[in-house]
């Protein structure tokens, strides 16, 4: 295979350029990572490839080169694309559960692929497919093979994406985000099986992600997007090591990192100002508890249980949330962090009561808020307020901000008048960097991290003493989570509040956290402060955990 | 599987005896006395005291709740008031011909409606596809009243090529003389409001994920509609199919009309005219359980075909 | 706890202390209106549907169509496009019952008639005068009525100036309808034609607008309050709420609609359009029911809702200031499709002479005397019925579709992740 050069020159309709005219080589043998945040255009990219773009409503303009093989892909007819797709060039999308087609069974869909490009069929083919399903790790693969796709795992249907995608030996591997919709440590495994099936198979792939931590551990040449343009291409040490770009400089900066805590965390502003390069040094931040700091909130064996009917007359318990005991300190922070079904979202609402608990008591203040009748907890109510994570869901789509913002004052008679309230909410809003304009629109005029900031003020009306925030920038993009993340710090500072930060991604846990709490199965596993609990944890399952955190660039790998 | 059918079976026990309850509220209670409702139309004082005893319309409410329980139970609704043919005689006479028309509409509408969803959904945004939609909305917006009697004018009376009306005795006779032109007409009203629901299944599968990767690995396009996309349309299809199975038996009570076909929903239509309660009470109660089971059923189907749901 | 939406501060109040350029954002609502205005297909088909409202409004309020009653041209006076009946019907020269028709159709019409048509009209002369006109059968048992109805009419309204002279002829776009005075004779011709009684078609169509409309919005509104309280209140609330109102779903919804219409008409001896309007809402609010029920449990859900119950709205607070606003436009839009589906519905029931009363017109009554008179050749009733009733169901379905289209809050992210 000789080298692949691919150039591109692409359009979307609409006057709105996904991709505005890039141009980068694959090598033979190696992974390029192409990292952007969202709107960078690395995904449509990735579609640009194999012409899979939706035809009526993207335009790939004249122009345009994708050269594989010597041949030009762009305009090539569909047949012949067909041909290729697959079998030289193949892909792996991020939500493998709806990626696969849910009707037919795993098997089926990897025979598809024989039959399709190498013509084998019927023994033949089943024989290859349990060897696939085998290569990428399926246990029982000859059991495997008759499964659906919903009988499987995240993982393993992964990994059946993984074994379509290299039935047929291609030169390339297209992997667009695969890992991101998986918890950390099965994106870990995934990510050594196909960085192993690259070796094995001599295959070159277009690794495609947000996740800078990712990159480093994979990458051998790295491409920064941003808006649909190339920021800075090359090696991936000379990327993490020099970058010169700044929006590079940035991105690798603003990211939490588990190896350090700077009081602030940098963000994009900082260093696309021109000529900055950034805030040169950035004190560190110490966290922990102390035994003089005061508890707010004491829960005591908190128990969740969902019912599902089953059978004739039986009901199947589900238990989300077993037995989970913790203090919360005033002006600390608690990290909860668990993987996906460990409970923890369960007991964010649990606290509040948007779920009602099946046993145990909390108690603020020593009152337990858990028995309290509608009208007493009201006034607790006001004291403990949630971000969710879904900036898009969380707001009322009918609502103006102001409306938003006013609305909890006006239900718990804070601010006299419509008037107070009103400046009161314009002050939230200064608050949370948000300018007064901002009153009077509705939420869909905002961007995800500013409707986050709303979500912010909208809390702060209440003057609360307890934040839970329930992964409330994880669907946020890196640079703006920085800024959010660093709002959250400035408030805490100013207000003295107590946070319990629920989260999956270790790393911004490990920022923002005095203590830090790892829930599995319902069950809490271990607490303990951050940085001990980072530094040596105890418990096998938080062992695992931690080593499966994508550690980035290291420099002793190169 | 056993469980999950019997806890089903289980559940049906309300819904029935709300069905029953709901005729009896209407019939005897908003419908009121027998005597009133038939004065004028049967003149035979004898038989209306009769109809009044079997009723216990002078008895509380409660027994004559049981009285119809019991009528349903035994399927034994008497005899109906204005004939005096027997009721059960008149359901088992009558299923037959409606079945003659229905059947082979179901099958043809079914069909054909999937097969243009497909090909109108491929070309989705072309102008075939807009054309064939507006002609569906023009066409759904004229009542089937004028449908039937343009047709029955023209292709009938006009033109000769059906008989006008009528039913004969022999199955063949009947499908292939008689129900050519019913089932030619419901073809035209049915396929209309079916082609742009299952327009939008198959729009809705197009859309989805499975679609790319099944071109990313170099699948055809024919062979993406055909097996990738109508394998998991088709499980919203039946389940619509299914459940608008018993509504259908009425649905063609126009048709049944006015080709004279001595089907079920003519029977309701001169029941209703000669306010002949316990034909449209009996019609009204076993309809009703058809559907209750044929929802059943279609979740049963759903089951079958969609690998997602588990049995519980 | 006082809670109100009205009393939301929408506007930073003037004369405040803090002095911010009053920004007018569009909210979604405004935002799908753009969308709806960039429709052309959209937009000509609301504009037919508010010509048909306000002619329905006319025509209710008796500012047009009130004469339709009056017989001012021949018995079955040929459209003035197609000119006067070549047959040589003059005025007042055939019988008002149309024994004049060739003999083919008679035989025809002996054919048609329903085995039990003889039945029926036994039973219909028994009853009391207030029977339906029922198809199959030429000789209308109510002419007399009808005879009696128009006598008065024409009593009082005779010698006027025809009021729509002007108006049909802009209905007819300048087609040759010369606005004569109301001759004292029968014309030849009529407009749109006329019916078995001279009768002026294009009235009578106007009038049957009204009714039907008129029936069918009405009856739309029933069934969508309905629908929407209950559906709200079961998706809402759930456990044993949810149990009862699912388990009154399930009692009405096997019961398959056309037959639970027929055996409420079959039991409601009086007949009247709030009768029919209240037979079609009270057995069709089944569907909007499912659907708005499946909307408030999926946005209970929401963070947005839980984001409400965490700062303390109450139960009803949330359930209408919160969620509705944020699941009205698919009430809006199955209060579209029910207004077609009830026109439709109306349509039948009538025709077949249970819907609205004999000396009202509707499409489906005018509908029933047409197929008698397109066997006599005589196409125009049923051609201008077809016609009216296809233009105003055409355009509402495709504004519906339209609406649908533009409130679908999936492009604002709503949907998101």
């Amino acid at each position: 295979m000789r080298d692949l050069r691919v150039s591109f020159r692409l359009d979307r309709h609409n006057t709105f350029e996904a991709v505005r005219g890039i141009s980068f080589d694959i090598p033979r043998d190696a992974t390029l990572a192409l990292v952007g945040e969202s709107g960078s255009g690395k995904s449509v990219t990735a579609l640009a490839i194999l012409g899979l773009l939706p035809p009526e409503n993207s335009i790939v303009h004249a122009g345009s080169e994708v050269v594989y093989g010597g041949r030009n892909l762009v305009g090539l007819p569909t047949r012949e694309l067909r041909a290729l797709r697959g079998a030289d060039i193949s892909m792996i999308f991020q939500e493998p559960m709806t990626s696969l087609n849910p009707v037919f069974t795993v098997g089926s869909q990897l025979e598809e692929v024989l039959r399709l490009h190498r013509g084998l069929s019927g023994k033949a083919a089943r024989r290859r497919s349990i060897e696939l399903l085998d290569e990428v790790g399926i246990p029982d693969p000859a059991f495997k093979i008759d499964a659906y796709p919903s009988q499987m795992s995240g993982g393993q249907q992964q990994r059946v994406m993984i074994a379509m995608a290299i039935a047929c030996e291609p030169k390339l591997l297209i992997a667009d985000e695969p890992t991101t919709a998986l918890d950390v440590t099965i994106q870990k495994q995934i990510l050594e099986l196909i960085d192993d099936l690259k070796r094995r198979h001599q295959m070159s792939v277009l690794f495609i992600t947000h996740d800078l931590a990712v990159v480093g551990e994979i990458a051998d040449h790295v491409v920064v997007m941003r808006n649909g343009e190339i920021r800075e291409q090359g090696p991936a040490r000379a990327i993490f090591e020099t970058p010169r770009d700044a929006y590079t400089k940035a991105l690798l900066q603003c990211r939490p990192r588990l190896d350090r805590r700077p009081t602030r965390l940098p963000v994009i502003d900082d260093y696309m100002a021109a000529g900055h390069h950034g805030p040169a040094h950035l004190e560190e931040r110490r966290r922990g508890v102390g035994a003089g700091d005061p508890v707010i909130l004491e829960v005591r064996n908190l128990s969740k249980s969902f019912f599902a009917r089953e059978g004739l007359f039986g009901r199947r318990e589900f238990k989300a949330v077993r037995d989970v005991s913790f203090t919360l300190r005033k002006g600390k922070t608690l990290g909860l962090v668990g993987e996906s079904g460990s409970g923890k979202t369960t007991v964010g609402l649990t606290l509040m009561r948007l779920h009602e608990a099946t046993g145990g008591e909390v108690l603020f203040e020593g009152r337990d808020i858990l028995r309290m009748s509608e009208a007493e907890f009201m006034a607790y109510k006001r004291r403990i307020q949630i971000i969710f994570q879904n900036p898009y869901a969380s707001l009322n789509p009918r609502f103006t901000v102001g409306q938003i913002l006013t609305e909890p004052m006006m239900i718990h008679r804070i601010g006299s008048s419509t008037q107070e309230r009103t400046d009161l909410a314009f002050e939230m809003l200064a608050k949370v960097g948000l300018p007064e304009v901002s009153f009077y629109k509705y939420p869909h005029e905002f961007s995800g991290g500013q409707r986050q900031r709303i979500a912010i003020a909208r809390c702060l009306t209440l003057r609360p003493d307890i934040l839970i925030c329930d992964e409330s920038v994880s669907a946020l993009d890196v640079s703006v989570q920085a800024q959010v993340l660093n709002l959250l710090q400035d408030l805490q500072d100013e207000f003295r509040l107590s946070y319990i930060f629920i989260s999956h991604d270790l790393a911004v846990v490990k920022y923002l956290s005095d203590q830090v709490m790892v829930m599995n199965n319902g069950e809490l596993v271990e607490m303990a402060d951050a940085d001990e609990i980072y530094r040596a944890p105890r418990e096998p399952y938080t062992q695992r955990l931690l080593a499966a955190i994508p550690r980035g660039w290291q420099p002793a790998r190169a | 599987m056993a469980a999950y059918i019997v806890r089903r079976l289980w559940q049906m026990i309300p819904t029935m005896l709300g069905v029953i309850l709901l005729v009896f509220v209407l019939f005897n209670w908003v419908g009121g006395d027998p005597a009133y409702v038939l004065a004028g139309k049967i003149s035979n004082q004898e038989q209306i005291d009769n109809i009044r005893r079997q009723l216990g319309v002078d008895q509380p409410y409660w027994v004559q709740l049981w009285i119809f329980v019991k009528q349903v139970l035994t399927a034994d609704f008497g005899a109906s008031w204005s004939t005096n043919e027997r009721i059960s005689h008149i359901l088992a006479t009558r299923l037959g011909p409606s079945l003659t028309v229905l059947v082979p509409l179901l099958i043809l509408d079914t069909i054909i409606s999937v097969a243009l969803a497909l090909a109108v959904a491929y070309v989705r945004g072309s102008l075939t596809d807009r054309l064939v939609m507006i002609l569906c909305t023009v066409g759904l917006s004229i009542s089937i009243l004028v449908y039937i009697i343009v047709f029955q004018y023209f292709f009938a009376y006009k033109l000769g090529w059906f008989p006008v009306q009528g039913w004969g005795s022999g199955f063949w006779e009947n499908l292939v003389v008689y129900s050519s032109l019913p089932i030619l007409i419901g073809l035209v009203v049915s396929i209309a409001p079916s082609l742009r629901l299952y327009r939008t299944f198959v729009l809705d599968e197009i859309n989805q994920d499975y679609v790319r990767t099944a071109r990313a690995k170099g699948v055809g396009e024919n062979r993406i509609m055909w097996v990738h996309v109508l394998r998991n349309a088709s499980i919203p299809i039946i389940t619509y199919v299914m459940a608008a199975l018993p509504g259908l038996l009425l649905g063609a009570f126009l048709i049944e009309r006015f080709f004279s076909i001595p089907g079920i929903g003519r029977e309701v239509i001169l029941a209703v005219e000669r306010s002949d309660f316990p034909v449209i009470k009996a019609i009204t109660v076993y309809v009703a359980f058809a559907t209750i089971l044929s929802n059943l059923l279609a979740d049963l189907m759903y089951k079958a075909v969609d690998p997602r749901v588990q049995l519980k | 706890m006082s809670t109100d939406a009205a009393t939301l501060p929408r506007a930073h109040r003037p004369g405040g202390p803090r002095e911010v350029p009053r920004h007018v954002s569009p909210g979604l609502w405004t935002l799908a209106w753009r969308r709806l205005r960039a429709d052309r297909v959209a937009m000509v088909s609301l504009w037919i549907v508010a010509a048909f409202l306000v002619m329905m409004v006319l025509s209710g309020s008796g500012l047009i169509a009130s004469d339709w009653s009056r017989e001012v041209g021949v018995n079955y006076a040929p459209p003035t496009f197609v000119g006067p009946d070549a047959g040589g019907q003059g005025p007042g020269a055939a019988s008002p019952h149309g024994d004049a028709g060739p003999t083919a159709a008679s035989e025809f019409e002996s054919t048609v008639v329903d085995p039990i048509g003889d039945v029926i009209a036994e039973l219909r002369r028994g009853q009391a005068p207030s029977g339906a006109a029922h198809g199959g059968d030429v000789v209308d048992p109510l002419a007399d009525v009808m005879k009696d109805i128009r006598s008065q009419k024409g009593a009082a309204a005779g010698g006027t100036v025809d009021p729509l002279a002007d108006v049909m002829k802009d209905i007819q776009s300048g087609r040759g309808a010369p606005a004569a005075a109301a001759a004292e004779e029968r014309r030849a011709t009529l407009p749109f034609g006329g019916d078995k009684w001279g009768r002026d078609v294009l009235k009578k169509t106007i009038k049957g607008s009204e009714t039907s409309i008129f029936v069918g919005i009405a009856a739309a509104f029933v069934a969508t309050l309905i629908g929407t309280l209950l559906g709200a209140l079961a998706g809402y609330y759930g456990r044993w709420i949810d149990d009862a109102l699912n388990w009154f779903y399930n009692v009405f919804s096997s019961v398959p609609y056309l037959l639970l219409i027929l055996a409420v008409a079959a039991v409601l001896q009086q007949k009247g359009m709030t009768t029919i309007i209240l037979i079609l809402g009270l057995t069709g609010w089944t569907g909007i029911f499912r659907l708005i029920r499946a909307e408030y449990l999926k946005h209970k859900g929401r963070e947005y809702v839980q984001a409400a119950d965490a700062i303390g709205a109450s139960h009803g607070r949330k359930m209408f200031v919160h969620i509705f606003p944020n699941v009205s436009h698919v009430v809006l839009v199955q209060l579209s499709i029910l207004t077609v589906g009830f026109i439709k519905a109306e349509v039948i029931l009538s025709y077949l002479g249970f819907g609205v009363p004999v000396d009202v017109v509707s499409w489906g009554s005018m509908l029933n005397e047409a197929q008698n008179e397109l066997i006599l050749g005589k196409w125009w009733q049923l051609a201008a019925a077809t016609a009216a009733m296809a233009l105003l169901v055409t355009a509402f379905s495709l504004f519906t579709d339209a609406l649908r289209d533009a409130l679908d809050p999936k492009l604002k992210g709503l949907k998101g992740h």
